[in-house]
């Protein structure tokens, strides 16, 4: 027994003595792992964005989502036939080959090959065909004019030569980013090297968010990026010896109604619903003025966001006259049962809601599920009433995906099943319309009219927030959350 | 001896096979669509299908059943559908981690439960075994999600002693092996007290002390070597939850272990990696289970195995 309590002694003296940072290194605690690091299979958030630092694209978004140059200029010969410039930046791939316009053609023409089962390929199949011109030109020919088209040019360009087998360029990336991978261990932790000094960034997978915060404050990561309840961003922030920054974000939170229920498919019900939620006191006391109210899925900010919509107000005297007209007493209440994850955050919200629904005569019912069974749900429309957000939106394009009629699950994520003739014309003459300009007035149109039908309630647009160390320096907070901040990351002289 | 281990590999055998069968047709029942949670909403129908067959999913439940089955005969468990990775290469990078928690948190267990349950019997209804069973208590009743963090708020945040989280050295395995082990202490330094109180109160304790043995002689070597086959049985059991990876205490500590894997499998619907890790949870309980049975015969010679 006492051998035992002696060894044990041991390895914990052994094992202590605090966790020494290596000094090249700066760490971000991220809450998942990236799932693969091959630009034509990632599409979960995290590998989004570590692949957006390994691989370059074409085009990115300016600030307003427009679409701006990144590794080519492009010019619009006709509507459907696009020439490709590629510039002199970011031209070497990690194993020093040069990229080329057969990559960047090899790396398009692979995920529109139904065989490679990509993820991005619907997005694309409007290409008709690529031609190299030279080594830095070439042509995209569409099968429709799309003036999103260059929006659409955002998958990271891999060498022809790695696109041999998935799984090499999964393990492997060989991309022409600003960083090179140097390890991605078994439990999802990635050292990545800076291709241009060999500064090391590491990415630490921390699930649970309390523990992450702990780390932070530990000196065991240097970096939280979102991903953490309000009320631990107030924790740190009042602590005074983290940096926190705050930007505003683009990411669309809200509650979707099912228009072939009963009771969701009468306007003056969801009228009802939108005026009986108080954002503004859920975004004050719940969220702790992490987000802005939102009035439609794309910002206004945006270059097709409707900046002229009327806020919806919390009015609940308005809200029970609609309940009322909409034929609802308290004999007889409104009984709605609302959907959402096992999420802890995202079921307080749901809770917080069920009781501002309660105030105005409505009996809320709050049922979470894991994801898989949420989501298998919401498409096929067993619901009345959810929340979700859409994240990373980027171009309205999104406006046939989610609100067209034709565009059900699985065509699309019309999973209220709304249907206006209205907006499907809209959304019609929007994509016909020859330029961006001219698409601009009719997006804000379909905007207007969803918000006057109310398939959604426009919740918030949530902020991005960065919490750093004191000695972190140089980390700008891109607004879609990338980790793109991590390419001019500095270790400062203040680390403990 | 002989006899007793066929019997006990062949009814080893039926229960893993009956728990494969089982998990594979739940699994395949519980709403989510791994193909849908691979490609998107945005798929196409066709796109769908291709990967629905490419991976197998098209085939009729059954015939995925047969092929599953037939795989497994030859010791393959397939491929991960999301990583495309081997899933027995898979897991073999996460059992190292499961295997040296559970360990930990074993010996955390026995370390802390065997005196505790001592000094509980030998004091029954005094000071020491009120505290001892108030401790025992206290273990039970803190869940692991909050008492990691509070193990974190102490000795990582407060005294710098042990890194948060991660599985980095031994240091990191302090806490978590704590953690889980707290608990487990808590039902065995229980069980060591009663069954020690039940022991303490036989003949041969009476007459090994009238021998005139010293108490501590008395308790090792007569009293704790009878006390200790209900001890074992509830040790073996816990064993094999322990090897079947403790989700809650991985997902704190951020420790890379089956338990980790099997939950991020389910949330992504990922049907091989889920029925790998189920495969080693069933074996890893069969095996401990049968140890166990046979520890039995070392600890008290007069139990035979294999006599009916």
């Amino acid at each position: 027994m006492s051998r035992l309590l002696a060894f044990f002694i041991l390895v914990f003296v052994a094992g202590c003595g605090g966790h020494v940072t290596p000094p090249d290194r700066v760490r971000l605690g991220i809450a998942s792992p990236a799932t693969t690091l091959d630009p034509r299979f990632a599409t979960d958030a995290t590998s989004s964005r570590v692949v957006r630092l390994l691989y370059r694209r074409l085009v990115d978004f300016d600030p307003a989502g427009r679409p701006v140059p990144a590794l080519a200029k492009w010019e619009a010969i006709t509507p459907t036939h696009y020439r490709l410039r590629l510039g002199r930046e970011g031209r070497v791939f990690s194993d020093g080959s040069r990229l080329t316009a057969a990559d960047v053609k090899a790396t398009y023409a692979s995920v529109l090959d139904p065989a490679t089962a990509s993820p991005h390929r619907t997005t694309l199949t409007l290409i008709e065909r690529i031609r190299v011109i030279d080594d830095d030109t070439l042509d995209f020919f569409i099968d429709r004019p799309d003036p999103l088209f260059p929006a659409y040019l955002v998958l990271g360009i891999v060498p022809a030569h790695a696109l041999a087998g998935k799984d090499a360029l999964n393990e492997q990336p060989m991309g022409s980013g600003p960083f090179e991978l140097e390890e991605w261990r078994d439990d999802g932790a990635m050292l990545l090297r800076a291709r241009s000094d060999g500064r090391r960034v590491e990415l630490v997978p921390v699930k649970d968010p309390t523990v992450r915060t702990l780390k932070l404050l530990r000196g065991e990561i240097d970096l939280l990026q979102n991903d953490l309840p309000p009320e631990l961003y107030h924790y740190l922030d009042a602590r005074g010896t983290m940096r926190l920054h705050r930007r505003r974000g683009s990411n669309f939170t809200y509650l979707g109604f099912n228009m072939q229920d009963p009771a969701t498919s009468d306007l003056r019900v969801r009228q009802a619903v939108a005026h009986a939620i108080d954002r503004t006191r859920i975004i004050r006391y719940v969220l702790h003025g992490g987000a802005r109210r939102a009035e439609a899925l794309l910002p206004p900010e945006h270059w097709a966001g409707n900046p002229d919509l009327k806020p919806i107000q919390y009015d609940p005297a308005l809200a029970r006259r609609l309940l009322h007209a909409a034929g609802y007493s308290a004999r007889h209440p409104l009984h709605l049962v609302y959907k959402t994850s096992t999420d802890p955050f995202r079921v307080r919200l749901a809770t917080i809601i069920q009781h501002q629904l309660k105030e105005v005569g409505i009996d809320t019912e709050v049922r979470s599920y894991d994801w898989g069974t949420f989501y298998g749900d919401i498409k096929a429309g067993r619901f009345q009433m959810y929340s979700l957000s859409w994240v990373g939106i980027r171009t309205p394009d999104v406006f046939r995906y989610v609100f067209h009629s034709t565009s059900l699950p699985p065509e699309g994520a019309n999973r209220g099943r709304y249907a206006s003739a209205e907006v499907d014309r809209l959304i019609g003459q929007a994509e016909s319309a020859p330029s961006l300009a001219a698409q601009a007035p009719l997006y804000r149109r379909i905007q207007q009219q969803l918000h006057e039908d109310l398939p959604y309630v426009p919740l918030w647009y949530e902020d991005q927030v960065v919490v750093a160390r004191a000695s972190i320096r140089g980390y700008r907070l891109a607004a879609d959350g990338n980790y793109d901040g991590l390419i001019d990351v500095r270790r400062g002289r203040a680390h403990q | 001896m002989a006899s007793f281990l066929i019997a006990r590999l062949a009814s080893a055998l039926v229960v893993i096979f009956g728990v494969v069968c089982t998990v594979f047709l739940l699994i395949h029942l519980v709403p989510g669509d791994p193909v849908e949670l691979m490609l998107g909403e945005s798929a196409q129908p066709a796109d769908r299908a291709a990967l629905r067959e490419a991976l197998g999913l098209d085939r009729p439940l059954p015939v995925q059943l047969g092929v599953y089955l037939e795989r497994l005969a030859h010791l393959d468990l397939g491929q991960s559908l999301h990583s495309q990775r081997p899933v027995a290469e898979v897991l073999a990078a996460r059992l190292p981690a499961t295997a040296e928690l559970a360990v930990a948190a074993l010996l955390v267990a026995i370390v802390t439960a065997l005196p505790l349950g001592v000094l509980a019997a030998t004091h029954h209804n005094g000071a020491w075994d009120t505290g001892a069973m108030g401790f025992s208590l206290l273990g039970v009743s803190i869940p692991n999600f909050w008492m990691g963090p509070l193990l974190i708020l102490v000795f990582s945040i407060g005294l710098g002693w042990t890194p948060v989280s991660g599985r980095s050295g031994l240091a990191s395995l302090i806490l978590p092996a704590l953690t889980l082990g707290t608990a487990l202490a808590a039902i065995l330094a229980r069980m060591v007290r009663s069954s020690l109180l039940e022991v303490l109160n036989e003949d041969y304790i009476r007459t090994a002390r009238a021998k005139g043995l010293s108490p501590a002689a008395v308790m090792w070597r007569h009293a704790l070597r009878n006390a200790w086959l209900p001890v074992i049985t509830v040790l073996g059991l816990q064993l094999g939850a322990l090897l079947g990876g403790a989700v809650v205490t991985e997902t704190v500590f951020s420790w890379p272990g089956v338990g980790s894997l099997m939950i991020e499998a389910i949330q992504k619907r990922d049907y091989p990696v889920v029925q790998g890790c189920v495969l080693v949870i069933a074996v890893a309980y069969v095996v401990v289970n049968t140890l166990t049975d046979l520890v039995y015969g070392w600890i008290d010679p007069r139990i035979r195995l294999g006599d009916a």
